[in-house]
């Protein structure tokens, strides 16, 4: 009897795993493409929300990202390595991308910021793995909204996240309730990208004129 | 056949109540604290966990006749690994958002000890079909349980169902107790769902004899 041999369990326990294992491979292979088409759509996705008037919630997935590809420009050093809106030639508006230290995981987004380098245009997050119904309220429209049309303050930190029910100025927005260590890893990373962004842009003004 | 049936009802009474993984055996309970705050969460979370443990413990069962003995634990393993890889894939592909929301948990599926506790106490030693309906009961006993625990938790820490605003709760009047969704919730939660069903098991039982 094959079963009573001493090596039977070694054989045995082989070929389980080389049949799962391949069955696994086979399968991941199979949606591999559609997982990483996932990451890209989701930042592609992002970045036509920052913009002024690309973003709707209708299109489907190819037509969001032919919709990318027609309108957004690559980044380049005169832009500050940001994602740019044109028309005509002239830039109408950045999507400067933004990351950093979450509360559990990075924290990855997109801000966009009119042609002026001052207005916001809106905020998007693309990778997030906050506590939800907590910090992951960062990816709702109740938080997001609230960044459109605020301006980039120039004395000081650019944006300042305030506690709840404090009164706002024009480049404060709200917190989220019971959020606050995300909420200041997110002012942290916001602030951090705008005034690496400001700067670099300024630097290749001066040196283009 | 008569026999047959009367296995499948005691399957569901055991699976569901007299021997409830979560509060009678008290197994699973790192996911059960994990992924109840939101009730959304935790109905993915527990399909998850009703696919895997049924087609494990079925799995186990169709090989058990030619399992070694002494290697039986490694095959379990590798067999709920596989399944527990093939949600994962399936969540990564089609529906990055919960995949993104789930974060670790759905891998940590594979040491969720009810998986492996129906796979050894039932599919080793009965037949395919059986430890099918026995895995399925257990899991939704576990579904059961964590549904009502998620449902507090996110009725009274953000005043939604399912992301739904809820009457008196959502409202101004309510203040929300933001504890809830976050860990030391789910422990209080855990306790008094625990203590009520285990309660009324006790009355049960007294007022048969």
């Amino acid at each position: 009897m094959i079963r009573k041999k001493s090596w039977f369990p070694v054989l045995y326990m082989f070929c389980v795993t080389a049949l799962f294992s391949s069955i696994v491979i086979g399968f991941s292979r199979l949606t591999g493409e559609r997982v990483e088409a996932n990451q890209m759509l989701a930042f592609e996705k992002a970045v036509l929300s920052v913009l002024p008037g690309l973003y709707e919630e209708k299109l489907s997935r190819l037509e969001m990202h032919n919709r990318f590809v027609e309108s957004v420009s690559e980044p380049d050093a005169s832009s500050g390595e940001a994602y740019t809106l044109k028309e005509g030639g002239t830039i109408i508006a950045y999507a400067v991308p933004i990351s950093g230290r979450g509360f559990w995981a990075p924290i990855r987004g997109v801000i966009g910021i009119k042609a002026n380098g001052r207005t916001i245009t809106g905020i998007a997050f693309y990778e997030q793995n906050e506590t939800p119904g907590l910090g992951a309220e960062i990816t709702r429209d109740t938080f997001r909204n609230q960044f459109r049309g605020k301006e980039i303050s120039d004395s000081g930190e650019p944006i300042n996240i305030r506690g709840p029910g404090a009164t706002l100025g024009k480049s404060d927005v709200h917190a989220v309730t019971g959020a606050t260590q995300t909420s200041s890893r997110v002012e942290k990373i916001i602030n951090t990208a705008l005034k690496k962004w400001r700067t670099e842009v300024a630097k290749n003004l001066r040196t283009g004129e | 056949m008569n026999g047959g049936k009367t296995t499948g009802r005691k399957l569901i009474v055991e699976g569901l109540w007299h021997n409830n993984p979560v509060f009678k055996q008290v197994l699973g309970i790192c996911s059960t604290l994990a992924v109840t705050n939101l009730v959304l969460n935790t109905v993915v979370m527990c399909v998850a966990l009703m696919f895997t443990v049924s087609l494990s413990a079925c799995t186990v069962s169709i090989l058990r006749s030619f399992t070694p003995r002494n290697i039986r634990m490694m095959v379990e393993t590798l067999i709920i690994g596989f399944y527990v890889i093939i949600v994962d894939v399936l969540l990564k592909a089609y529906w990055p958002e919960m995949s993104g929301n789930l974060g670790p948990y759905v891998g940590l599926i594979i040491t969720n000890c009810i998986v492996m506790g129906r796979c050894e106490a039932y599919g080793n030693l009965n037949p395919p079909g059986r430890a099918l309906l026995d895995g399925f009961f257990n899991a939704l006993g576990y579904s059961f349980v964590l549904l009502i625990i998620a449902t507090f938790r996110e009725l009274l820490g953000m005043g939604t169902i399912l992301g739904i605003s809820m009457p008196y709760f959502g409202g101004p009047h309510w203040d929300k107790w933001i504890i809830m969704v976050m860990p030391p919730g789910a422990f209080f939660m855990l306790g008094i769902v625990v203590w009520v069903l285990r309660s009324i098991e006790l009355r049960r039982e007294r007022e048969k004899k």
